[in-house]
């Protein structure tokens, strides 16, 4: 899977990339085309080399360089169809051999940043001062680019008369001759300089590739820094502390809502959470799911501390995804998908994020197959959170309840807007099997109405 | 030499031309020229051809311009490759269009250019500020009337409307649908305060009360207005609309009591037929613009594509008259 893959199913995780401030286009494909790896070493690396490149760009000496990195970086364009003609040995025209002209330029001037930075270990740039060197023939210094008089010792005269003509309104058959004459000579040069960048092909490749991981590096630890995320470290067990989720917590911080962010741990086997409606489960998934798909894109997550693991993959079924196969009933899509992380778990190591599993069908049927799926979920070596509202499961597992309502509540008049207020969306082990009964108290706050609400309470009663 | 000393007075400059054929390119031809016997450092760039919709992706061929050393342009890779100017290339837009990216040269030795561009405002405008930053004293669009939100004040400062026999052979309709865009040009500008607070409504249409406060009328378009329209005015008589103005809010407004004064961003903005504007007027009404363009000249091909000639000098004159500016026949201030 790639990032280009994943941020189309998980809304979560797209706003994420959508976050990420890259300068070009080119460091957008780069980001778009890196995989989700369960390589540890890779991860590592990758970490290793954001907390580098914010070090050494956070301090008020490497300022400068750091910007003039950012601004090269913005300067850089996708050449992958010019470098693929010259590596095939079609002949460039004159706005391709500007193109190379000013990558190398540019990849001169990003190398003295890297440099002033002392990042050269982690972003190698290869000297292709050469290059620069062979489409600046008069030694102007700049990018700017035409078939200069130096490359053909016709051009001069030629253009001398050319001018005097134009400039003159002198005879235009012999101006169109010059013309003619003129334009021969400059693809002949062209073809030339072609020639001779050839072998360059591959490092000018290897040029862009590396200015795009750059952007890409640059922009991770730009949003580490943004929205101080925190540095994972890979272990034996989940400890997600101070998780937040950061399309929700912006979203809330734009309403002037308070954002809670939550402590889960996580081990092999199933853990069960239960709590109210509205008390943040569904929200938890997703939470957890985003933070590990970042941890394996090789990011910092959006946690206070993060010591997680790697997993061949993050599974989900949550129920208000967009992506629900058409023509099937809920129960349906959900159940293909549930199916498919069971048969997944036989081989592979999952973290299997099931939200609230067999709702939509009769409870009886219902709270068997989700009894069914923590038994065998528990023998997987996989990492399963479910979230249900069945109680008295039957089924050996860790079971967790969010706190949910706080009492004061009562007395302040509660809104769907203030609602968030009274709720503590904290985690705590629950041992009671019990789940809480407050759908209709909830029904109540969020203003329903009210013969339901009182005949409901008359069945409950009877 | 007419009122080139005029366009020099200004940043950047529109030429936007009535319809195809109405000489524009004989008149940037004319203005570059006159540049450049002022030594003149100059920036060309263009936008889309007539009748195709606004496509920043598809870039459409214009006729040839001569440019002259030192010109800074526009164009896109396939036109650049096909100059009859020798010049330097300066930039490369990451932009891709149908023709390539867009190019940006400085002319070493005078030629032939075809321009072609990508028309959006944003693009124009950022062009404009590259020019600008590239030390150009005059920035020129080479325009057209149907895409005419490109000749916007936000876009250039001053304009140059091409008119002519390709508009209408009939000399009275030639004078009566060029009068009508002069006018919608010319609308006067509101008073600086409105201007500050109005220029930063995006959507709507707003009145200000009598007591100079603002309020939305909450019509997101005019096509709302229907059931509402009764109490339209109920805030006051001074309208605001930020998007287009249509015919059919002055349909609405124009039986009305006397005295509406209905505010556009600029002269782009206004889709009025000239019926319907002369009728809002006559009633008793007005519009007024945010930001007006200043209107250099007036210029007149009587030449129509199907070929027919109408009488240069009667008609610059009845033009003239019509519009109390001066009207230039583009083939004869060439010469």
């Amino acid at each position: 899977m790639k990032i280009k893959d994943i941020i189309k199913s998980d809304a979560g995780f797209r706003y994420i990339i959508e976050s990420m401030e890259l300068m070009s286009s080119a460091g957008r494909r780069a980001m778009l085309n890196t995989g989700f790896t369960a390589d540890s070493a890779v991860l590592e690396t990758e970490w290793e080399r954001i907390s580098t490149v914010i070090h050494a760009t956070q301090n008020a000496d490497s300022k400068r360089a750091y910007t003039d990195l950012r601004h090269c970086l913005m300067q850089l364009h996708d050449l992958q169809g010019t470098l693929l003609s010259l590596a095939s040995h079609t002949p460039l025209n004159e706005v391709e051999l500007f193109e190379i002209k000013n990558l190398s330029h540019i990849s001169t001037a990003a190398r003295r940043a890297i440099a002033q930075l002392q990042l050269e270990a982690i972003l190698p740039l290869p000297d292709t001062s050469a290059v620069f060197a062979l489409l600046d023939p008069d030694n102007t210094g700049i990018a700017n680019f035409y078939v200069y008089d130096t490359y053909d010792p016709r051009l001069p005269a030629l253009r001398r008369e050319l001018k005097t003509l134009q400039d003159h309104e002198g005879d235009p058959g012999r101006i169109s001759q010059l013309l003619a004459e003129q334009n021969d000579i400059q693809n002949q040069v062209c073809n030339t300089l072609s020639d001779r960048l050839h072998e360059w092909a591959p490092t000018l490749a290897t040029t862009m590739e590396q200015m795009a991981y750059a952007d890409f590096l640059l922009a991770k630890a730009d949003l580490a820094v943004r929205w101080q995320l925190c540095r994972p470290t890979l272990g034996g067990t989940m400890r997600l502390h101070g998780l937040w989720n950061p399309r929700l917590k912006h979203r809330n911080e734009e309403l002037g809502m308070r954002y809670q962010a939550v402590d889960i741990e996580l081990t092999d086997g199933v853990t069960l959470v239960t709590g109210a409606n509205m008390a943040g489960k569904t929200v938890l998934l997703k939470s957890v799911g985003t933070a590990q798909t970042m941890v394996q894109c090789g990011m910092f997550v959006p946690a206070e501390s993060a010591e997680t693991m790697p997993f061949e993959s993050v599974a989900t079924s949550i129920g208000d995804e967009q992506n629900e196969m058409n023509g099937l009933s809920s129960y349906a899509s959900e159940i293909i998908k549930i199916s498919d992380i069971v048969a997944q778990s036989r081989s592979h190591r999952l973290l299997a994020l099931i939200d609230e599993p067999a709702r939509t069908t009769n409870p009886t049927e219902g709270k068997a197959l989700v009894e069914a799926l923590i038994n065998i979920m528990e023998q997987a070596t996989s990492v399963t959170l479910v979230t249900t509202h069945y109680d008295h499961l039957a089924g050996r597992c860790r079971r967790l309840r969010v706190k949910g309502f706080v009492e004061d509540m009562e007395h302040t008049p509660l809104t769907p807007q203030n609602i968030n207020r009274f709720i503590d969306y904290s985690l705590t082990e629950d041992h009671s099997g019990e789940v809480p009964h407050e759908a209709l108290r909830i029904a109540t706050i969020l203003g329903c109405d009210e013969e339901l609400i009182a005949s409901a309470r008359q069945h409950l009663d009877q | 030499m007419p009122f080139v000393a005029d366009i020099l007075k200004h940043k950047s400059l529109s030429i936007v031309g009535l319809e195809k054929n109405t000489g524009k390119t004989v008149c940037l031809n004319y203005i570059l020229r006159r540049l450049n016997q002022l030594g003149t450092s100059v920036g060309v760039t263009s936008i889309g051809v007539d009748g195709e919709q606004v496509d920043s992706v598809f870039a459409t061929a214009k006729p040839e311009v001569t440019l002259y050393g030192g010109t800074y342009f526009i164009t896109s890779e396939k036109h650049y490759l096909m100059r009859q100017a020798v010049s330097e290339i300066v930039a490369v837009d990451s932009r891709r269009t149908a023709l390539g990216p867009l190019v940006t040269a400085r002319v070493r030795i005078a030629g032939k250019v075809l321009l072609s561009g990508a028309a959006t405002t944003g693009i124009l405008r950022s062009q404009i500020q590259a020019f600008d930053s590239m030390g150009v004293g005059l920035s020129i669009v080479d325009g057209a009337l149907s895409r005419l939100s490109l000749a916007s004040p936000t876009v250039s400062e001053s304009m140059i409307l091409a008119t002519g026999a390709a508009v209408s052979a009939n000399v009275k309709q030639l004078i009566s649908k060029t009068r009508h865009l002069y006018r919608l040009i010319n609308l006067e500008e509101t008073e600086e305060t409105l201007k500050e607070t109005l220029n930063t409504i995006e959507s709507g249409i707003w009145a200000i009360g009598n007591d100079g406060c603002l309020h939305d009328l909450e019509l997101p378009s005019v096509f709302l207005i229907d059931s509402q329209s009764a109490d339209i005015l109920r805030f006051g008589k001074t309208l605001f609309v930020a998007g287009a103005l249509s015919d059919r809010l002055l349909k609405i407004l124009t039986p009305r009591k006397p005295g509406i004064t209905l505010i556009a961003r600029d002269f782009t903005k206004i889709f009025a037929s000239p019926e319907a504007y002369a009728e809002f007027t006559r009633r008793g009404h007005r519009m007024a613009v945010l930001q007006r363009s200043k209107l250099i000249a007036v210029t007149l091909n009587p030449t129509s594509p199907q070929g027919f000639l109408l009488d240069s000098k009667s008609v610059c004159d009845a033009l003239s008259d019509a519009l109390q500016t001066p009207v230039y026949d583009v083939m004869k201030i060439e010469q």
